[in-house]
């Protein structure tokens, strides 16, 4: 069965995309419930919990980055 | 309140029907009609160029560092001019600058304490307003659009790789100055749990032998350790510097093809959403400058 370099670059970008992005959101989603129960057990901490979630967000999310780079490059450069 | 009410439903209904009419007649409508697309809703398809360009010929000046130079005129020209006549009660610009200030001063005192914001602050708040100014200069109307020789005149600096690049690198250099310059020596040493091999020399010389093969085992495992955490450092360099080119990348990308998909009125939406990824990355690569700095110069055992 032969596959064309067209066919594999989509199927790659497609394949990448949709598995990488599925552990930083459920990641983000664990972070935010947990930011969220945090917020409830003591309401007046909300400046540093918020402080802290946002930035371990950017954590998480910044592996869904890697691989969007990792997707933007197939299309357009490859 | 300042405009009349019921004008809201006009306008939502007239925004929709743009909408809706942009994308019927623009590039989706004539791809799916087999025709070609009106040729005020006719925008090209969204092209991607990682590497930047040169607008100007042969001279190698590329449009990512005319956009960086704007940027940087920006921010001096915009504090020179507020703080050309200081008054203890500052008015106007002053006040506004003085409160972002104090802002920030607040939000990296929060996360390292009063003792080390002052040390940190320059630094943080220059990788932050370089950052959010890039970002937000991305959105005015000409960039990416006016074009000379063929490519883009201006183009937002956080889209060259260079740019987040270098900013990582300086930040990292930073943040292992910082650690050194508090600890010294001991910020080398903290790497490296050497004390196994010492366990293991005393074993030996006592005689034992299980406990010193143990701790000579343990010895060489905390040494691998210690590779990782170097190695782990190291890596906060590609990191930090993807996260920025990615999100700004993706941005562009983004805008691109909500400006192709439905050319009229819904990309303002996409516009919101830039503006709040380049506020939101700039505090988080400055946040992020600001906690490493703190881990770095906090010992491990306080």
């Amino acid at each position: 069965m032969e596959i064309s370099a067209e066919a594999a670059k989509l199927l790659a970008v497609g394949f990448a995309m949709g598995f990488g992005a599925l552990g930083p959101a459920i990641g983000i989603g664990l972070i935010g419930k947990g930011a969220m129960d945090a917020l409830g057990r003591n309401p007046e901490a909300r400046g540093p919990i918020l402080t802290n979630m946002i930035l371990a967000i950017a954590f998480a999310e910044s592996v869904a980055i890697y691989v969007l780079i990792i997707a933007i490059l197939l299309i357009f450069v490859v | 309140m300042w405009f009349n009410l019921r004008l809201v439903p006009f306008l939502v209904i007239g925004g929709l029907a743009l909408a809706v009419a942009s994308f019927v007649g623009g590039s989706v409508g004539a791809m799916i009609a087999g025709r070609e697309p009106l040729a005020l809703l006719a925008v090209h398809p969204p092209i991607l160029h990682v590497p930047p360009e040169h607008p100007f010929g042969a001279i190698p000046i590329t449009n990512t560092m005319v956009a960086s130079w704007l940027s940087v005129a920006v921010i001096l020209f915009v504090f020179l001019w507020g703080m050309r006549k200081p008054r203890l009660v500052p008015h106007g610009l002053q006040n506004a600058l003085e409160s972002l200030c104090e802002f920030a001063g607040g939000f990296i005192e929060e996360m390292v304490g009063k003792e080390h914001e002052r040390r940190m602050f320059p630094v943080v708040m220059t990788v932050f307003l370089f950052v959010v100014v890039n970002a937000w200069m991305g959105l005015l109307p000409g960039f990416d659009t006016v074009t000379l020789g063929g490519v883009a005149l201006l183009r937002s600096a956080n889209t060259d790789i260079n740019v987040p690049l270098m900013l990582a690198v300086t930040c990292v250099c930073m943040i292992e100055y910082w650690g050194l310059r508090s600890r010294g020596l001991a910020y080398v040493k903290s790497f490296f749990d050497l004390h196994y091999f010492g366990e293991a020399a005393r074993a030996i010389q006592r005689g034992y032998l299980r406990s010193s093969l143990a701790n000579l085992f343990y010895g060489f495992v905390y040494v691998f350790v210690g590779l990782l955490e170097v190695l782990g450092h190291a890596v906060r360099i590609l990191s930090f510097s993807f996260r920025l080119f990615g999100n700004m990348t993706a941005g562009v990308v983004l805008t691109s093809v909500a400006l192709f998909l439905v050319p009229l009125v819904l990309p303002s939406v996409f516009y919101g959403l830039e503006a709040l990824f380049g506020l939101v990355q700039a505090v988080v690569f400055a946040g992020l400058t600001a906690v490493f700095g703190f881990a770095a110069i906090s010992s491990a055992d306080h």
